[in-house]
């Protein structure tokens, strides 16, 4: 069985959902209850591959919300990741992915060190980042998206913002070795990092934001755009296309423009309808069919039976892993969102 | 992104410490003789499981032991007249279930409510205890696990019969847990624990003995969320 760690967008969307759901008592309750709120399980899922296998996986709803980390209520969203992983492996689920902000608070706050939650002994190779599925299903989407813009790669300077993250990397490393892109900016604000992935890359140009998007065809976002930011997008090329593979996916509004594509990155769709609700409640255009990356990979874990903790740390994702669940994902069905 | 603040040094011989230690160690020893006194009585009335509920009610009494030890080490004199008024209305409600034979109610206030209670409370002092007492509550904690699991599989077995009663004690006891956390919030934060934490961890324990028990997640949520008309 499959597991997928999730939480949604923001307090106003969580009070939303559990009135949707038919929880009013839930509803009405303000960020203090959901520091204190238990993981549930909220939805069972049935995922069939084109080549017919069926799985069974559990989505479990951890209660973290982004205002616990603006409000400093870092303990809280700590103890939701955690306590999220204690309630899957307690229900027996095999490979869990960790959704949306549970990998990076996992990874940012060091949680490895926590692996006694109650009377759980936390197995790690349980659990999932499924950053490398999504760092294949972004490249995949460059790739594919350029040529329905009409946009040469090998004439094309593509940007990645968040270069030196665990997707931003893995990025990088296979637009260096699997595509001929004419030039590779990298965005990030650690300068060592960026000069050690430059080292790693042997290519690549630092640069800040506002350099580097003007002279852009395609932006590749991993990391949310900083506060305050203005882009006036006439300053932009045209046509540009922007892979948005933040959470939540924010960019839209920010680009409106006729020539400034902005494709939800990270999304996988799927050849079959899945059996579930979720991807409804965390606004998916095609819910039945559309998801995130990360969440495919531990569907695609479960489908292989590769009980292993696939993406795990920073920094590890190789193209060769990128190839293996790459090839795992058209076999069963998936492919990367298209505009 | 935000770091994580490190926690603050204890001190343990302070006045300020040793004042709300008195308030909370009094709590728990007088738990565990309550729960040693509702076990003797549950005994009575489940004859097919007196053994093992006495051995429960031992095992109660050596953890009220090990608190005591645990107070005298810090030189606390626990506040038992807090301890006893503090349970007072959870006591009763214990008593009046008793009296007119409602043993499942009895069974959902000490199995379920205190023995979560104690396990929410130990799990999260373990971590900003004093050596001496994190290594009692520490064997204390595994203990209580197992009573909690009495309580389930006594429930389980009798499910369907038991189910409105269940949720007419839940009603009528959950709201008394909430209030008593929200009593001693102050005292268990100057011992470095936090009132969310505890109330998380009684909610995710509690919930998962309602879903062993065999209520559905949806009820769980439900009934989870009737402790919170105290607040």
């Amino acid at each position: 069985m499959f597991g997928l760690i999730g939480h949604l967008t923001s307090l106003e969307h969580a009070q939303a959902v559990a009135q949707e759901l038919g929880f009013p008592e839930y509803a009405d309750q303000g960020l203090d209850f959901w520091c204190s709120a238990p993981p549930q399980i909220v939805d069972t899922i049935k995922v069939t591959s084109v080549t017919g296998q069926q799985i069974e996986g559990r989505y479990v709803e951890s209660c973290f919300l982004p205002e616990m980390l603006a409000a400093r209520r870092i303990k809280a969203a700590t103890r939701k990741i955690v306590n999220a992983m204690a309630h899957a492996q307690k229900n027996g689920v095999d490979i869990t992915a960790l959704g949306g902000f549970s990998s990076i608070i996992f990874e940012n706050f060091k949680l490895q060190q926590i692996k006694q939650v109650r009377n759980v002994t936390l197995e790690f190779q349980r659990f999932t980042t499924g950053n490398t599925h999504t760092a294949y299903i972004i490249c995949r989407q460059v790739e594919q998206a350029s040529e329905q813009l009409g946009i040469n790669l090998s004439d094309a300077v593509v940007t990645v913002c968040g270069a030196t993250g665990d997707i931003g990397s893995a990025v990088c490393r296979w637009l260096n070795a699997r595509t001929d892109i004419k030039e590779l900016c990298l965005v990030a604000r650690n300068q060592e990092r960026i000069q050690m992935l430059k080292e790693e890359l042997g290519r690549g140009k630092a640069m800040s934001l506002e350099e580097a998007l003007p002279q852009s065809d395609i932006v590749v976002w991993v990391a949310s755009m900083p506060k305050g930011t203005e882009v006036n997008v006439e300053t932009l090329k045209h046509p540009c296309l922007m892979i948005d593979g933040g959470y939540p996916k924010n960019l839209t509004s920010r680009f409106n423009h006729p020539d400034i594509f902005v494709l939800n990155g990270g999304i996988v769709e799927h050849s079959l309808d899945i059996d579930w609700r979720i991807m409804g409640i965390v606004n998916m255009d095609v819910p039945a069919r559309q998801l995130f990356a990360c969440f495919a990979e531990s569907m695609l874990l479960e489908f292989e039976k590769w009980y292993t903790n696939f993406s795990w740390g920073r920094n590890q994702i190789t193209l060769e892993k990128m190839d293996q669940i790459g090839k795992a994902s058209i076999k069963h069905g998936f492919r990367p969102l298209l505009i | 992104m935000p770091q994580l603040e490190a926690s603050p040094v204890i001190n343990f011989q302070s006045e300020k410490y040793k004042d709300s230690y008195s308030r909370i160690n009094a709590i728990v020893i007088e738990g565990e003789l309550e729960a040693n006194g509702n076990y003797k009585q549950l005994a009575e009335r489940l004859p097919d499981h007196k053994d093992e509920l006495l051995k429960l009610a031992k095992m109660e009494n050596r953890h009220m032991k090990g608190f005591q030890a645990c107070g005298r080490n810090l030189e606390v004199t626990p506040d038992m007249e807090f301890a006893r008024e503090f349970f007072a209305q959870l006591h009763q409600n214990f008593q009046d279930a008793w009296a007119e034979g409602r043993i499942v109610t009895c069974l959902l206030i000490q199995s379920l409510i205190i023995e979560t209670f104690a396990i929410s409370a130990y799990n999260i002092y373990i971590p900003v205890a004093d050596d001496f007492a994190r290594k009692i509550t520490e064997g204390v904690v595994k203990d209580e696990y197992m009573h909690l699991n009495f309580g389930e599989e006594w429930l389980k077995a009798n499910f369907e019969a038991s189910k409105a009663e269940l949720e007419d004690a839940n009603r009528q006891n959950l709201p008394l847990v909430w209030k008593m956390l929200n009593q001693v919030a102050k005292d268990a934060e100057v011992l470095g624990m936090e009132k969310e934490a505890l109330v998380e961890d009684f909610m995710i324990t509690y919930g998962e003995a309602l879903a062993n028990i065999g209520f559905s997640n949806r009820e769980v949520m439900r009934l989870s969320a009737q402790g919170l008309s105290a607040v």
